[in-house]
């Protein structure tokens, strides 16, 4: 463990990682975010062991349970809230598994990883495993949000999270069992007529890899197309490009605006509905 | 936003062995300097006594690599420029980049692919009728 190798001050490593982050901690809220209850276990059961009172050398620390529930829900309100402004035709469903993607254990502990929090974290094992690092961190931000208010710790959490969806398609994040029942409700929706699917290309119809491309037609006009090897796969395809296209989360869209925000409304409006 | 990736630098050397000169002047004169530049890389100093292995600047990085650099016979000036190379590198590998471009969205307008520019079974010309 890295704290038990020679060189090692905590209190610096805690104000080295602040800034860091480039963010004002309230110090001590920082360190009872690092204190992971199975710590607090394992530091009572060594002191009964070697022998010492209870009362006399009782531990003053806290855990960070409290915090990492309170950053997990900002988290999410604050996420939730982005998607919904920057994808308004997207549903509920796919927020939701976008939002739960984000706050998942691997992704959270590869960045708490990435940050050095692996080693400024008090826990029993070695080395941490993810839930302890997904807790440690959102007690972080939880942290953050005690000391420096919502909009910077919502201009934390855009700058950590969102980057980690660069590169992903939509469905492989969010699993869609039936895509063309899925697409007929959009369509419903719009009050656009059903699609008609029809072969557009096709080669190598009679070889062991065969390519239909099937494209989706209402009124006559194309809505999106799609390759698949059997012609049930293609017509799924096109239906999944469909919606692609339908929700905005194509790969041509507009980058993520990680400019500084004017107003400090939106995330007070993700607070208060907590 | 930017997050360095240099997370601590040790500085281990001797403060009786000749070619810890500079390793000494530096922490004298310029590490107070570098360390308020940098207020995201901890610095220690860890003098060890008496002839021991030569001095050495050890960076860790926020992905898990150490570095050493040898900083024998280096001049104060030298080292303030070593540990600035440090704090500016990343903790990747230094191996040979085959290609100096890299781009996430290699084609604009859809790649090609055999299909791109045929026109579609709906479209295709039926034989040409006999002509009267």
């Amino acid at each position: 463990r890295r704290s038990e190798k020679p060189n090692w001050d905590y209190h610096a490593e805690i104000q080295a990682f602040s800034h860091r982050v480039q963010e004002n901690f309230d110090l001590d809220l920082l360190k009872t975010a690092f204190v992971n209850p199975c710590y607090i276990e394992s530091e009572e059961a060594r002191r009964r062991q070697l022998g010492l009172d209870k009362d006399a050398v009782a531990l003053q620390l806290q855990e960070n349970s409290g915090l990492a529930e309170r950053g997990l829900r900002f988290a999410r309100a604050y996420l939730e809230q982005c998607f919904e402004g920057a994808y308004p035709e997207l549903p509920a469903k796919g927020i939701e598994a976008l939002v739960n993607f984000l706050t998942s254990q691997e992704l959270v502990s590869y960045v708490a990883q990435n940050l050095s929090i692996q080693d400024l974290t008090l826990c029993r094992d070695f080395p941490a495993p993810p839930d302890v690092l997904q807790r440690t961190f959102l007690a972080v931000i939880g942290a953050l949000l005690e000391s420096s208010g919502p909009e910077r710790t919502g201009m934390f959490v855009r700058d950590f999270f969102i980057p980690q969806l660069i590169g992903k398609d939509l469905f492989e994040i969010w699993e869609v069992v039936n895509p063309m029942g899925l697409l007929l409700e959009e369509l419903t929706k719009r009050n656009i007529s059903a699609p008609e699917p029809r072969i557009t290309r096709q080669l190598g119809v009679s070889t062991v890899l065969p390519v239909y491309f099937v494209g989706l037609y209402c009124d006559k006009k194309m809505l999106a197309e799609g390759p698949g090897e059997t012609l049930l796969a293609a017509e799924e395809e096109a239906a999944r490009v469909a919606l692609r296209k339908l929700y905005g989360y194509t790969e041509n869209r507009r980058p993520w605006d990680y400019s500084k925000p004017k107003q400090g409304l939106a995330a007070e409006k993700a607070i208060s509905s907590n | 936003r930017y997050v360095r990736q240099l997370q601590r630098l040790q500085l281990l050397f001797s403060p009786t062995a000749a070619d810890a000169r500079g390793a000494r002047q530096f922490v004298e004169e310029a590490a107070q300097d570098f360390a308020r530049q940098h207020p995201d890389v901890v610095l220690y100093v860890s003098p060890h006594s008496g002839p021991g292995p030569a001095p050495v600047l050890r960076a860790e990085y926020l992905n898990g690599t150490v570095r050493d650099e040898l900083i024998a016979s280096k001049t104060s000036e030298e080292i303030v420029q070593l540990a600035t190379k440090l704090a500016n590198q990343s903790g990747l590998d230094i191996i040979r980049i085959r290609k100096p471009f890299h781009t996430d969205n290699p084609s604009i307008q859809g790649q090609w692919h055999p299909l791109t520019n045929k026109p579609s079974i709906l479209t295709v010309q039926g034989p040409r009728l006999q002509p009267e």
